[in-house]
């Protein structure tokens, strides 16, 4: 098995290399072909893996398979631990990442850099399968920095657009910041327990719990876990866009339009979540922790969906809601629901994948305008886009029946069952986010696809649905984003899917407690029907129609009535802004302090050049001595042989 | 007593003639000095019974090294005042070090008499004995015996030696004019005389 | 008299690669006497065949300690990994400097063969048992790189260097001998497991054997170049051509590490407190100066034959911990330094042509631009040289380190770490010049196919060896066990 798991990491990343370094010689066909089946022999191998674990039975996998480094006491190796979960996030990376190779051939088609996006992308999938497949929070932090750095890439693919390039940046700068508290908590971990492997960490949280220590003053004490476990998470946070490290992604729009958004948005965002359903032995000991991670999904779900509403760009709105919807699955992991999370995870991965194609295959055909007021009845147009597009929709809205409806509302019922500080805002916040992802989800559909066509002539003549590559990927999309919910629904949540992988303490058992009324995946439809849930979508969706076919003139007049509240939308809460002019300037401010008063003078004068100084006047000196006469030469043997003895006669 | 008088005489000797070579000034002294030295550190190993080895030392080091030596001083003509600019320069310093040299060898070798004790683990060396008592045959057997391999090398060392000395002297430098004897027995008249038919010049 | 013969069948067997490598050097002497200058590429080719099947005859010998021709000989672990690391390095050097050679009129069958002597000289030295034997691979490995320097004749530089290199080194040969036959004097042997059995504890205080430490000593310092004994380094290293400079940097070294190992860590090791303390010195001296140095330097050979002393000091600082891991760890850093040494100095020769040697720093100036890939892959050795994770430089000096902090010297732990700081600077200078200056006129890579393709997989297997340390490490630890 060991050799299948490497097999599945290193096809990737086999393909990635011959793509990235032998781009040339092995051309663009050359290139595509190398990294698809790279990844389809990823993915295959996954479902192989996914039959072992899963339909079969067999036992999880965990272990190492190269030791790296051994010094006192610390171990570094590459390791797996595949069980239930990493099989889970196996197949839904490689599918989506298949997805993606195919749709590029088409999106890509006309680029430049085709080989190197290719390459780019590849060598995504094996990070990716890195961090999901790790066994120790070394190998995690290597998956989860190579991540980084491949969306960096990404994002600034096209780095001659300074936008892009700013984007790039930001994203980065962003993830830093998370990037820090995880490494802080992976150094907590290290502290407690003298060791990185999962399993190590695991069986000692409870006793980490009872540990308390100093950490800010004498006064106050702080419990170990629950300072591990916000390191860790404020990681996720900058990963998976949470409040309010959430800034990069919206900006990430900038990479080559649906693909490196749906990397972000569809797959590398859950690398988060994934983390803390990991770590779920961990967090499950740390109730400030989850009340911490309650808020802060609560806060993301909500008023991240509010910006989708005044955005015009297709792209942009689909992010936002891509950011809604982490928060949704947030909620999920601080309500201690960890399966509810991971199963919106994986529904949304396959419906928001879905909506970011068909998003993409509009731009297409729009010739890469992205703005929603110059589109307009395109259902005409592209039958097959607009459709896929509408069941994405729908799943996404959490229409009964659909995916996004089982793992939604599973989830929504979970938080309702929570006691956890924090629940009650937390099921506000979700259930009034119902109602403001139909709006706004509806609003682009009718936007984009229904009303008068605002598009001009030329684009207009020239409309037509995108080729086959673009659509075949949406078809192979829309057909679990409908049904995967209504199979797996079952086994996931009130299942045993997750026994012995996810951890959750008795007293915070939500899904449990809703287990108990559970009556199979119709009866789950029926109830929800019925449910405030669905009524709150229902009316979103017709709030929509209302606003943006029936009397499109309503919107802007409610905007002309709401200037402030507008303003601080469309401004993005001013989170940037507030980036920019303090924390940007105040660090720009406090690095020009410390660059004149430390570096230039302190190092700079006296360290670096005074040593510089130092040492080329030794330098020079020595080598004076240097001559280049044999005499010396002799003359310097001499000597050191007459102190060696003279020394050894003294020892004596 | 005979014995440790002529051991001191030929020491000093060797001593003399040791300081002789370095503070010649013509080389072809040195040379010579050298040849006394050997000469008496010949004698000192006959001293010691060890026969062969001092007629070794003087067939091979006298015989032909120092007198290839010699050829080659006379033939160069060094100019030794040239050289012992270094020399007095440093001569100071370089004193000073010998003698810190000096004094370290002669501390340690007669002073502590090199640390030997009765107790140390290593059985004391034999002086070699043949079965007739010459120690010719001694020294054979332990060339050939015990020092076999050593003694092999030493004879790559010396092949080495002498493709080194080949490689950096031989060469045939593409200007050089050379005589070839087979060349100019076989030279024929028609490539080195050219009849020429000059027309008979006309009177003024 | 001892009439059973000393040696037999098995003595023979266990120097059967040597045995073959002496013949295969003179056949060859031979056969490039008869060949016209065109068909020299034969003698060329039968010197890499004699390398390769020399280390075939190297493999097949046996994995345990045996000793052979009463003493004087050991064929053990140690001795078959640094032989057929320096099979590969001969062998790579020898692939390295074939156009070199061809384009300066160079290409003579003397240079193959003197190499392959140097090769039998090394082997000699890595095997030797008893101190008679190690001097006479000292002589034969030290007579070849004589004539080697001194090897372009035209070159009034190289024969200076030469020259200089001859004195000093019968210099220190003298002195080797001296301290050789004083410890003879003193414990009536040559035999360096005899020693080690007769020696004890009191062996640190004897003044005798300590006097001939001291003479034996100077000569190893000499051989490895260090301070204040390494005066010739950068000399012979600039004035010898760099075909030659790419053999002294390389392989020598592993010759000279199995010289102090054999001698003070199996021979005196009950002497151990004694040598300790003056490769305190040597190594200090070494790392300072060596590091110092080399900042101030334009040319690049000389900058790398300081770079070299202060790896030198590296390599004893291992050694001096006096343990087995200490021996380990220089033998992993000799064994990757030897790696480096190769890269770097063949990279000169790739950038070197007819008339134009390559050797300043300047003439690196650009070369990202002009040739990226070779840019790149010098960026891996001087990065690696300098001892950045994750190439094999930053794990060698890693184990160096732990070693001597193992037994305490964490002071000499933090001089190492502080000097080696001082030596990034003049290796990432390199890269510096190479990626961020405006290219040098003129300049490009005349190399070979097979040429780019060794230095590309010398340079690579500098990162693969960081990345999968385990494996050498592995090799390492049942050598040395």
């Amino acid at each position: 098995m060991e050799k299948i798991y490497l097999a599945i990491l290193l096809a990737p990343l086999f393909a990635s290399i011959v793509a990235g370094l032998f781009g040339k010689w092995v051309g663009r066909a050359g290139a595509h072909t190398v990294t698809i089946l790279g990844v389809a022999v990823s993915f295959a191998l996954s479902v192989y893996v996914f039959n072992h674990h899963v339909l079969q039975g067999q036992p999880a996998f965990d272990g190492a398979v190269y030791t790296w480094l051994e010094t006192d006491g610390l171990t570094l190796e590459i390791g797996f631990l595949v069980d239930q979960l990493t099989v889970l996030m196996m197949l839904v990376v490689t599918f989506v990442s298949l997805m993606v190779h195919v749709y590029t051939i088409g999106y890509m088609h006309d680029d430049d850099g085709y080989q190197r996006f290719f390459s780019y992308i590849s060598l995504f999938t094996f990070s990716m399968l890195l961090l999901v497949m790790s066994n120790n929070f070394l190998q995690l932090f290597v998956g989860w920095e190579l991540v980084g750095l491949v969306s960096y890439l990404l994002i600034g693919f096209w780095y001659k657009r300074p936008t892009a390039i700013f984007a790039n940046m930001k994203a980065f700068l962003v993830n830093r910041v998370g990037d820090f508290g995880f490494i802080l908590g992976i150094a907590g971990v290290y502290y407690f327990t003298d060791s990185l492997r999962y399993s190590d960490a695991f069986a000692a949280a409870p006793a980490i719990a009872d540990v308390y220590f100093h950490l800010f003053s004498t006064n106050t004490t702080e419990n170990a876990l629950t300072i591990i476990c916000v390191g860790l998470f404020i990681g996720a946070m900058g990963k998976s866009a949470q409040v309010p490290l959430h800034v990069w992604l919206p900006d990430s729009m900038e990479g080559p339009t649906p693909i490196s958004a749906l990397i972000h948005a569809a797959t590398m965002v859950t690398a988060g979540i994934f983390m803390v359903a990991r770590m779920s032995p961990m967090f499950e000991y740390s109730e400030t922790t989850l009340t911490f991670i309650l808020v802060i999904g609560a806060t993301t779900a909500l008023f991240m969906g509010f910006l989708g509403l005044v955005n015009n760009d297709i792209k942009r709105v689909v992010a936002y809601s891509t950011l809604s919807q982490l928060g949704y699955m947030t909620v999920a992991l601080g309500a201690s629901a960890y399966a509810a999370g991971v199963f919106h995870l994986m529904t949304h991965a396959f419906f928001k994948a879905l909506l970011f194609l068909a998003a993409g295959s509009v731009i297409i055909a729009m010739h890469h305008e992205q703005d929603m007021r110059r589109m307009g009845g395109l259902r005409k147009y592209l039958p097959i886009t607009y459709w896929t597009c509408l069941i994405g929709a729908l799943a996404l809205i959490g229409f009964p029946g659909f995916s996004g409806f089982f793992s939604k509302d599973g989830l929504i019922e979970a938080v309702a069952e929570s006691t956890i500080p924090g629940a009650g805002y937390a099921l506000f916040a979700v259930m009034a986010g119902v109602f403001v992802t139909a709006l706004y989800t509806f609003r682009m559909v009718f936007m984009t696809f229904h009303g008068k066509e605002r598009m001009d002539e030329h684009t207009r003549e020239h409309l037509h649905e995108s080729p086959w590559v673009v659509t075949l990927p949406l078809v192979l999309l829309a057909i679990p984003s409908i049904f995967i919910g209504w199979f797996t629904i079952g086994p996931v949540l009130f299942g045993d899917y997750f026994r012995d992988v996810i951890f959750v303490l008795p007293q915070h058992d939500v899904l449990a407690k809703l287990g108990e009324q559970w009556h199979g995946p119709a009866a789950f439809v029926l109830h929800g029907v019925q449910a405030p849930v669905f009524w709150l979508a229902a009316a979103g969706v017709a709030t929509a129609w209302f606003l943006y076919l029936k009397r499109p003139d309503i919107p802007d007049a409610i905007q002309a009535r709401t200037r402030g509240l507008n303003r601080l939308l469309e401004n993005k809460y001013y989170f940037d802004w507030f980036n920019e002019n303090y924390l940007a300037a105040g660090a720009r401010a406090f690095g020009r302090i410390f660059w004149k008063g430390g570096d230039r003078m302190l190092i700079d004068g006296a360290l670096v050049d005074g040593s510089a100084r130092v040492v080329g006047w030794l330098a020079g000196v020595i080598r004076h001595v240097q001559s280049g006469y044999l005499y010396h030469y002799a003359f310097a043997m001499i000597i050191g042989l007459a102190a060696l003895l003279a020394y050894l006669l003294v020892r004596t | 007593m005979l014995i440790t008088i002529l051991f001191y005489t030929f020491a000093a000797v060797l001593v003399g003639a040791a300081l002789g070579v370095v503070l010649s000034r013509n080389t072809v002294h040195s040379a010579l000095f050298l040849v006394l030295a050997f000469f008496t550190s010949a004698a000192l190993w006959l001293l010691l019974e060890a026969e062969f080895l001092g007629i070794v030392l003087v067939l091979v080091y006298v015989g032909a090294v120092m007198v290839l030596f010699l050829f080659v001083v006379m033939m160069l003509d060094i100019n030794v005042a040239q050289l012992r600019e270094g020399l007095t320069r440093y001569a100071p310093l370089g004193a000073l070090v010998a003698l810190m040299v000096i004094v370290q060898i002669v501390y340690v070798t007669w002073v502590r008499r090199l640390g030997l004790t009765a107790d140390m683990a290593f059985p004391s060396a034999e002086p070699l004995r043949g079965t007739q008592g010459s120690n010719t045959e001694a020294l054979g057997a332990l060339l050939y015996d015990d020092y076999v391999l050593p003694f092999q090398l030493a004879a790559v060392v010396l092949l080495v030696a002498i493709v080194a000395a080949i490689v950096l002297t031989m060469r045939s430098r593409p200007g050089l004019k050379q005589q070839d004897v087979a060349k100019q027995v076989a030279v024929r008249k028609e490539d080195r005389v050219r009849l020429v038919k000059l027309p008979a010049e006309k009177g003024p | 008299m001892n009439t059973t013969p000393v040696a037999g069948a098995a003595d023979f067997a266990l120097v059967a690669p040597e045995i073959f490598l002496l013949c295969a050097a003179c056949a060859i002497l031979l056969i490039d006497l008869w060949l016209p200058q065109r068909l020299r590429q034969v003698t060329y080719l039968l010197s890499l065949v004699a390398l390769v099947v020399s280390a075939v005859l190297v493999a097949g010998l046996p994995g345990e300690r045996m000793t052979a021709f009463g003493g004087t000989w050991i064929s053990d672990p140690v001795a078959k990994l640094l032989k057929l690391v320096t099979c590969g390095t001969v062998a790579a050097v020898f692939l390295y400097s074939r156009d070199y050679l061809l384009a300066r009129g160079l290409f003579r069958g003397e240079y193959f063969v003197l190499g392959l002597f140097a090769t039998l000289g090394i082997f000699v030295m890595v095997s030797s048992g008893s101190l008679l034997t190690m001097y006479m691979g000292i002589e034969l490995l030290a007579l070849s790189q004589y004539a080697l320097v001194a090897f372009d004749r035209d070159s009034p530089v190289a024969a200076e260097s030469a020259m200089k290199y001859f004195v000093l080194g019968a210099i220190a040969s003298g002195a080797l001998l001296y301290g050789i036959s004083i410890i003879y004097g003193v414990t009536g042997t040559f035999d360096l497991d005899e020693l080690a059995a007769g020696l004890d504890g009191s062996a640190a205080t004897n003044v005798g054997l300590l006097f001939g430490l001291a003479f034996l000593m100077a000569g190893i310092a000499f051989k490895f170049g260090a301070v204040p004994f390494h005066m010739w380094v950068p000399d012979v290293y600039h004035g010898a051509p760099t075909s030659v400079t790419l053999f002294l940097g390389a392989a020598p070294k592993l010759a000279y590490f199995a010289l102090a190992l054999r001698v003070l860590a199996e021979g005196l090791g009950s002497a151990v407190q004694a040598w300790q303390d003056m490769l305190i010195v040597l190594a200090v001296l070494s790392l300072v100066v060596g590091n110092l140095v080399a900042v101030a330097q334009t040319n690049l050979k000389r900058m790398l034959a300081y770079s070299t002393i202060s790896n030198v000091g590296f390599i004893l600082l291992g050694i001096l911990a006096g343990t087995p891991d200490g021996y380990r760890a220089a033998l992993f850093y000799v064994v990757t330094y030897v790696i480096m040494a190769v890269g770097s100095f063949a990279m000169i020769v790739a950038l070197s042509r007819r008339g134009f040697e390559a050797d300043r720093i300047d003439d690196f100036r650009g070369l990202a631009q002009k040739s990226p890939w070779f840019a790149w892959m010098m960026l891996f050795l001087m990065v690696s040289t300098a001892g950045v994770p994750p190439f094999v430089g930053f794990f060698a000096k890693l184990y160096v380190l732990q070693a001597i902090v193992d037994v305490g010297f964490v002071w000499l732990a933090g001089v190492a770490v502080l000097f080696s700081v001082v030596g990034a600077f003049y290796y990432l200078r390199i890269v510096k010049v190479m990626f961020f200056d405006e290219p040098a006129p003129g300049l490009a890579v005349s190399a070979s196919g097979s040429f780019r393709f060794l230095l590309s997989v010398n340079a690579l297997a500098v990162l693969a060896l960081g990345l999968f340390s385990g494996a050498l490490l592995d090799a390492i630890n049942r050598a040395l066990p």
